[in-house]
Parts: C-alpha cells; sequence; structure tokens
C-alpha cells in the first residue's frame, strides 16, 4: 500500500515498469479482501450459533406434502429461504396443474408459477420428526405467528425442542398448571433447582469419585497381576498371599466409600428424574419430560435486545466451558480447547531448545560445506513433507516403539493385561509428533536471525578476549531472541491447527478426563485428549445429525481461530518486550 | 452376511412400525443393572460408523459406572484389527467382519482368534438429493452407476434418464459418491451392491459417513452410500430392489428379513483369552450394549437394534 501511494503522488505519467506496482497493491488488496472475508463469514455464522432468534409457527394447508402424521401446525427457526424455478419442478406437473387453476381463479396467474419458495425451518424435537429440519412451501402457509408463550428447550438428549408448557408435576403428585398466576416462576425455579443438583452430580462424579477410583484401578490392577501368576506358576508365596489380602480389604473399603459417594448421587439423580414438565407441541400433541432433562429454556419471542444479549452471553459461556454431551452434538467443546491449549504447550516446550540448538550449531559451530549444505537441504525438505506422515512416524516411533518400551519397563503388569500406559496415543506423543513437524520452521527461523547479528558485534567480542561459546551465550541468543520467537510463533499457529497426524497418536473424539486435573501427578502425559480440529472434523462429517452440526461447526472454528490468536498474540507481546529491552542496552 | 441376516429372520420376529424414524425396541431385552467393582481404562480403535454410537454409548455407561474412563479414536474399520494386535485398544468397533488376513495376524500374536460380538444392524442407504423424482432402482442399476466392472451384469449408468428419471431429471448427469478405502463401508458396499467389483474412478469419496450425506443434499444430480442413521432433511432414501419388481425402502424389518440387500451387522471385536476369564470392564460395557438401554442407544443413533433371542444368544457366548 506504501508503495502505492508514493508511486502515484510522485512523477505523474507512468514510467516504465510501474503498472507493476499497482499489481503488487491488487495482490494485497485480493488477499486482504479474502481473509477477511473468511474471518467474516466465520465470525458471523460462529456467533450467530448463540444468538437467540424468535420461533414462528406455521399453519399449513391440510393437502400440503410437509404434514406430518396429520398434523398441520409447526413451531421452529426459520433457517433459510430458498427458490425454485418452474422449470426444476416440472416433474410435479400434476400437482402444478391444479395450482394453476387456482391461481387462474385468483387472477394472480402466471407470477406465483414462475418459481416457488420455501422454508427451511429447524423444528427440533429430533426424537419426534426424525430429523432437526423440515421443509414447507410458501404456498402451503395459511399463517403464521409469533406465540409468546412458547419455549425453546435445550435437552439432554435429542437436541432443542420448541413448545408450550402446560404444568408441572412434584415429586408428592402435585401440579402447578399454566393457569396458576406463580406457574412460570415455578417453572424457572425448578429448572435452576434442577441445574444445581446436576452440578453436586457432577461435582461428586469428577472431584470426590475421581481420586478414589484411580487408587481402585491401581489396586485392581496389582491384583490381576497377582491372580495371573497364581494361574501361571500354580501356588503364590506367603508373602504374595499376603499383598492379595491386603489388596482385597484396600478395594472393599475403597469401593465402599465409592458406592457411599454414588448413592448420593443416585439419589440426586431419581430427584432430577421425578419431577415432569408436560407440554404440548405447537400442534397440540402432548409430550412429557424429566426436569433432569431439560437443561436450560426460554422464551425466544418475549426477549428485548438486551435480554438477547445477556441469552447469548449464557449461551457462549456454556459452550466454551462446559463438557460435551450426546456423541458431541450438543453440550461444551472445554476439553477440546484445553487439550488444544495443552498440546501446544507441550509441543512448544520440546520444539524450541531442540530446534535453537540444531541452529547454533549449523550455523556457529559446523564447517560450512556440503555436508551441511546436504543437511540443510534435508531440513527445507523436511517442511514440505505431508503432515500425515509425520503422524505414521509419531504411531511408530513415538507410540510403538518408545512407549512400548516404557511400558514394558515402568507398567510391565498393566502391559501384560492388555491395557497399555505410555504403548497407546498419548497427549506427550502428540506433542512430540508435532514438534516434529514444525522443528524446520523454527531451524530455519533461528538461523535467519543468528546470521542477522552483525558481524561487528561477534569480532568485538571477541577482540574483548570472550570465547566463542560467551560471545554467543551473552550477545548472538539475546540479540537473535525476536526472531526465535517468530520461528516459534509460527510453529505454533500450524501446530494447533494441525489434525491429521493427530489422529493417529492420540487425538479422540471424547475424552471425559482432561490430562491436566486435580489428581495426583496433576499432569497425566499419557493422557488422550480432545483437540478443536478434530471436533470440527467429527461434529461436521461424522455426526449422524450433520444439518444441525453445522451451527456448531462454525462456532467451534470461532474459538479455534481465537484460540491461535491469543497464543499468538502473547508470544508476540514477550517478542516486543525483548526487543525493547534490547534496544536500551549497550548496543 | 445376507445369509445370517435371513437365518436371523428365522430365529425371531422383530417389532418394526412405521417406515422411517421411530424403531421399536424388543421389549425382551434384559435391563442392565450395575455391578459391582467395574472400573478402569476403556480404549477403543476402530471404525468411524460406530463412532458415534460408541460415543454415545461411553455416555450412557459413564452414567452407570462414574469411575470408567472411556477413550474413543474412529478412523475406520481397518484400524481395528491393528490397535486389537498392537494391544492399545481393547475393543474393536468394525462395520464389516474381519479379513482372512486380520484374523491370521492376530492369532500368530495371541494364539487365539479374535471374539466377535454383534451389537446392532445397519442397512447401508443409498441416499438422493431431496427433490429426486426416481422410484427405485435395481442392483444392476446401482452397480451400472458405482462400478466400472459390472460384475452384477448391467451396464455403465451416466445419467438419471437411464434410470427412469423424468421431467427435469431426464437429462441430469449422474455423481456418484462414496466413502474412502479405509472404511468398512466402502468394502461391504463392494462385495453386496458392486458383486465384489471394483468401484468407478469418478465416485467421488468422502472422509465421513455423513460428508456423503451431505454431498448429495448440496447436489442435485448426486447420489451416494451411507449408513441409514445419517438421514438429513436434503436427502431422500433410494428403495432398492433384488428381481426389478418389490421395491423395499431400508427399514427395520425389511434388513432384518433380508428384504432389503444391503444389511450387515455391526460388530465390536474384542481380545479375549479362551483360557482366561474376559476382563470385567470389557465384559460389563458389551453386556450394556446389548443392553435394553444399550439397544435404545442404537435406535436413537439411527441403527437397527438386535432381537432379545439374538443379543441373549451372542451374551450367553461370552459368558
Amino acid at each position: 500500500m506504501e508503495n502505492n501511494a508514493s508511486s502515484t503522488s510522485t512523477k505523474s505519467p507512468a514510467p516504465k515498469g510501474e503498472i507493476w506496482v499497482w499489481f503488487t497493491s491488487l495482490g494485497l488488496v485480493l488477499g486482504l479482501a479474502m481473509v477477511l472475508f473468511l474471518f467474516g463469514l466465520i465470525l458471523m455464522r460462529g456467533f450467530s450459533f448463540f444468538w437467540p432468534v424468535p420461533v414462528v409457527q406455521l399453519e399449513l394447508k391440510e393437502d400440503s406434502e410437509s404434514v406430518f402424521r396429520g398434523n398441520t401446525s409447526f413451531a421452529g427457526v426459520i433457517a433459510s429461504t430458498q427458490e425454485r424455478s418452474l422449470q426444476e419442478i416440472a416433474v410435479e406437473e400434476e400437482i402444478l396443474l391444479e395450482e394453476e387453476e387456482e391461481v387462474e381463479a385468483d387472477g394472480i396467474l402466471g407470477q406465483a408459477l414462475q418459481t416457488i419458495s420455501e422454508y427451511r425451518v429447524f423444528v427440533g424435537s429430533r426424537d419426534r420428526y426424525g430429523q432437526s429440519f423440515r421443509y414447507f412451501r410458501h404456498n402451503d402457509i395459511l399463517e403464521r405467528s409469533f406465540p409468546e408463550d412458547i419455549i425453546r428447550a435445550e435437552r439432554r438428549v435429542e437436541g432443542d425442542a420448541f413448545f408450550f408448557p402446560q404444568r408441572i408435576q412434584f415429586q408428592d403428585g402435585s401440579e402447578v398448571t399454566r393457569e396458576d398466576a406463580i406457574f412460570e416462576d415455578e417453572l424457572d425455579r425448578v429448572v435452576k433447582e434442577a441445574r444445581s443438583r446436576r452440578s453436586q452430580i457432577n461435582r461428586i462424579d469428577r472431584r470426590e469419585i475421581g481420586p478414589i477410583n484411580l487408587e481402585i484401578r491401581q489396586l485392581t490392577m496389582d491384583l490381576r497381576y497377582l491372580n495371573r501368576i497364581e494361574r501361571s506358576e500354580g501356588e503364590l508365596t506367603e508373602a504374595q498371599q499376603a499383598e492379595r489380602e491386603r489388596l482385597t480389604g484396600r478395594i472393599a473399603k475403597l469401593n465402599e466409600q465409592f458406592e457411599l459417594l454414588r448413592d448420593q448421587a443416585d439419589e440426586l439423580r431419581e430427584t432430577n428424574q421425578s419431577i415432569r414438565v408436560f407440554y404440548e407441541y405447537a400442534d397440540g400433541t402432548n409430550g412429557q419430560i424429566a426436569i433432569g432433562d431439560l437443561f436450560r429454556f426460554y422464551y425466544p419471542n418475549r426477549l428485548g435486545f438486551l435480554q438477547r444479549v445477556q441469552v447469548a452471553g449464557i449461551q457462549f459461556w456454556e459452550f466454551v466451558s462446559g463438557y460435551p454431551r450426546e456423541a458431541n452434538m450438543s453440550g461444551g467443546i472445554f476439553p477440546a480447547i484445553f487439550g488444544t491449549f495443552v498440546m501446544t504447550l507441550i509441543m512448544s516446550i520440546a520444539v524450541t531448545p531442540f530446534g535453537v540448538i540444531t541452529a547454533i550449531y549449523l550455523r556457529e559451530y559446523a564447517v560450512q560445506g556440503p555436508l551441511v549444505r546436504a543437511v540443510r537441504i534435508a531440513i527445507n525438505n523436511l517442511a514440505g513433507v505431508p503432515s500425515i506422515v509425520f503422524g505414521v512416524f509419531g504411531l511408530g516411533f513415538f507410540v510403538y516403539i518408545m512407549g512400548g518400551t516404557i511400558d514394558s519397563l515402568f507398567f510391565s503388569q498393566a502391559q501384560e493385561l492388555g491395557t497399555p500406559t505410555f504403548g497407546t496415543g498419548g497427549i506427550l506423543w502428540a506433542g512430540l509428533t508435532l514438534a516434529l513437524l514444525n522443528l524446520p520452521v523454527v531451524i530455519v527461523a533461528t538461523e535467519e536471525s543468528i546470521s542477522a547479528v552483525p558481524r561487528g558485534v561477534r569480532e568485538g567480542s571477541l577482540a574483548c578476549g570472550a570465547s566463542k561459546w560467551q560471545t554467543i551465550q551473552r550477545l548472538v541468543i539475546p540479540a537473535s531472541l525476536p526472531g526465535i520467537l517468530t520461528g516459534m510463533i509460527l510453529a505454533m499457529a500450524r501446530g494447533a491447527g494441525e489434525v491429521a497426524p493427530l489422529m493417529l497418536v492420540g487425538v479422540v473424539a471424547l475424552a471425559p478426563n482432561l490430562p491436566v486435573d486435580g489428581t495426583f501427578p496433576f499432569v497425566h502425559l499419557e493422557r488422550k485428549f480432545m483437540h478443536l480440529g478434530f471436533h470440527i472434523y467429527d461434529v461436521g462429517f461424522q455426526s449422524p445429525d450433520s444439518e444441525a452440526a453445522i451451527p456448531t461447526v462454525f462456532a467451534t472454528t470461532l474459538i479455534l481461530i481465537a484460540l491461535i490468536v491469543v497464543l499468538n498474540l502473547s508470544a508476540i507481546l514477550l517478542r516486543n518486550h525483548i526487543r525493547k529491552k534490547h534496544k536500551g542496552s549497550a548496543f | 452376511m445376507y445369509k445370517k441376516i435371513t437365518s436371523l429372520a428365522l430365529a425371531s420376529m422383530v417389532s418394526a412400525t412405521s417406515l422411517f424414524g421411530e424403531v421399536q425396541v424388543d421389549p425382551d431385552l434384559p435391563e442392565y443393572e450395575r455391578v459391582s467393582g467395574i472400573s478402569g481404562n476403556l480404549n477403543s480403535i476402530g471404525s468411524d460408523t460406530l463412532n458415534n454410537l460408541m460415543l454415545l454409548w461411553a455416555e450412557g455407561f459413564r452414567e452407570v459406572y462414574p469411575n470408567v474412563n472411556i477413550q474413543i479414536e474412529g478412523a475406520g474399520s481397518a484400524t481395528g484389527p491393528a490397535a486389537l494386535i498392537e494391544g492399545t485398544a481393547q475393543i474393536g468397533p468394525m462395520s464389516r467382519p474381519m479379513r482372512g488376513t486380520e484374523i491370521e495376524n492376530f492369532e500368530a500374536a495371541y494364539g487365539y482368534a479374535p471374539t466377535q460380538v454383534n451389537v446392532a444392524i445397519d442397512g447401508i442407504a443409498v441416499y438422493a438429493h431431496r427433490e429426486n423424482p426416481v422410484e427405485g432402482l435395481t442392483l444392476q442399476e446401482v452397480d451400472g452407476i458405482f462400478s466400472s466392472t459390472n460384475r452384477l451384469g448391467g451396464s455403465t449408468i451416466n445419467n438419471w434418464s437411464a434410470v427412469r428419471g423424468s421431467g427435469d431429471w431426464s437429462d441430469m448427469p449422474i455423481t456418484p459418491y462414496g466413502r474412502n478405502s479405509a472404511s468398512g463401508t466402502y468394502g461391504f458396499f463392494r462385495n453386496v451392491a458392486l458383486g465384489g467389483g471394483d468401484y468407478r474412478s469418478e465416485v467421488a469419496e468422502q472422509p465421513g459417513s455423513s460428508a456423503v450425506v451431505q454431498s448429495v443434499g448440496a447436489d442435485r444430480g448426486g447420489i451416494g452410500y451411507s449408513g441409514v442413521g445419517y438421514k438429513t432433511s436434503g436427502v431422500r432414501f433410494v428403495p432398492l430392489s433384488t428381481d426389478g419388481e418389490n421395491y423395499y425402502y431400508p427399514t427395520a424389518e425389511n434388513c432384518v428379513t433380508g428384504n432389503y440387500p444391503i444389511a450387515r451387522f455391526l460388530i465390536l471385536y474384542v481380545n479375549r483369552n479362551p483360557r482366561e476369564e474376559m476382563d470385567s470392564l470389557t465384559y460389563e460395557f458389551l453386556r450394556f450394549a446389548l443392553s435394553k438401554q444399550g439397544q435404545e442407544i442404537v435406535a436413537r443413533d439411527g441403527f437397527f437394534p438386535l432381537p432379545a433371542s439374538t443379543a441373549n444368544q451372542i451374551l450367553e457366548t461370552l459368558k
């Protein structure tokens, strides 16, 4: 852009070659436009996932082909409107002929024949309709309205539903019906209570039962190992028998504790199942739902702008902080965000020292000759190897060879029992695989910045009596730190977005336990993990109701981009800080 | 496979109701009841057709046993046997039976054959765009659309006009969509609908079951094969026929009776040493999958549940 401005302002009749300056700026504009368009699209569609929109109720003609089991009334959110031209629907000639007659009678012949428009409506209630979307022709719609009392309910299973709540039935059989003045407040209250019970259940499951389980798991493993010895050797030594008794006793005791906690959770679950909400669909059909399955609801046609913002905020927060449900179709993506973050961190920690050391040797110590040139070519070629190849290498080398060796050295019992620890994909192996993948990036960036350190600086240092290593350590590395960080930023951006190799070395669609948590030893490098990029692939291409999953895909993409931006931004800030510090020094 | 399903139909009658959606679960299936002392890690690596089903089962199983950690990878059926042999997973979900070489490799590693557990029935539906008027296809026509070898005796078909496409479809080229070769669906469809022949190079290979459905929904001339559970509002089922007279939709009933020609079992393979007692966690997971709750989840995911007699028979062999 700068070139562009200066060139137009200086000499008027375009000098030779000036036209190319225009081309460069055109390239920039094109690139920027594409990036902005893509980003805008993701931003818009990502955010619209959270934004509550009004729910329309449609009344259809009885002979419409969209009628569902004789019911002509539907409630839902209009997802899109599309038009089909007459020619395209010529196959349905008979229907058209009928319509033609009708239209003629109305005296507006021609117009309606040209196109048929239809709505694609998100009607929810997958359990009832079989799929989340239905098509409705404009011509079939007799009436559309925006009922005040309809709610959009987020349910535990089968996605969202639209309905009119009728009455609440409590455990003791008493009821509150919609005629009662307190009905809506009551509904609000029971749903809130159910939510707090659910979070209690979660706390018991995750925090309290977790550590007990871990111990039981370990002890059971030891026990099974002893049993195995008994089977193969025929008999156990006395010490082993005593050990077995101790283990059995301890396990029984832990199981008691566990069952106590589990009963607590079960009781809460039961309460959540015993309170029920009865409702009517838009067509008047009755249904009911346990309060424990009704996660959240709102009245989409009653909200003002601020309330919409509030609902959007809550939904956004639940999306980024919640755990996935229903095969990743609903719920949040917190484990995926956290998994991506931890993996990128492991990768950065692994790749930076490795890459920097290699670059220093190549640039400062190695004798420049055919061998070093060959190594450089090899490194550059490595950058061009498809990432899936690194995935295969990671699976073969890290998982099978290294992981298998670690298992046979330290976890031999588990391995013999067919439950591998490090011998299967995990976050450590995924991080290291990506570190390898990004090694060339870091090496090249570091080499460039090392070679940019002025010759005078080195010579001055050497002249003052510093050794070569002292020069590198005190002058060259600090001066090239910004360049090294640039390499790291590039590596992080690539690493966080990479999916293909991860599928082989430890990414899973669902990993209920995080790689870092409150149970000893806090960091579990052997665990499999969830990743935003893989989550997008999984939800977008593998989920049974892929149509309903598309908004989730955009929202997840938005979060992935945001995460990469945050990671990069912090690295850039660090780099700027270092640059400033370096400028302020004596040089 | 075909024969198996037919014999299965003789063994028991299954109650299936309406055409689509609402699949009834056999009420005679046993309720799953909690046993004590179940905990640990369960790794599953295999089919992507079964991926969602495994996730839903894992969710349900964890509600019963909150202390179990289940990790599921689903990159394709071919990854299952390798994972079982390497010992990186206890369960290998597959959408096709293991091949002879895969079983041999397993036997070479452990000295006994892997245990096959059928857990659900899946119909492979042929999907077309929702506005497509085609009334039905015979297997020969399907073969002509997808295959270059035409083993079933048809001829190559490139246009909807060749399969009774009317109106706007009378001159619409056919774009076939399919799965990638790691997928069990790919292999199974080839065996049944292509008579073991080869796919045409025009078949666009998609990375996932629902990617096929999405592509067909976005392409008016498109046709593709994928599991029945992946239907969206943008596509419709194409009824199939073996004899050219009776056309059948992929319903639970038609799949179980064998009227619908492309149906199969979904399988979980496990490593079970016949001389030892099975790992209790794996066993309980299988018992859960074959219970009433587990089979209800099967129906919710769009597959067809097993009849009670079959499920009980399978459980019996695992004890």
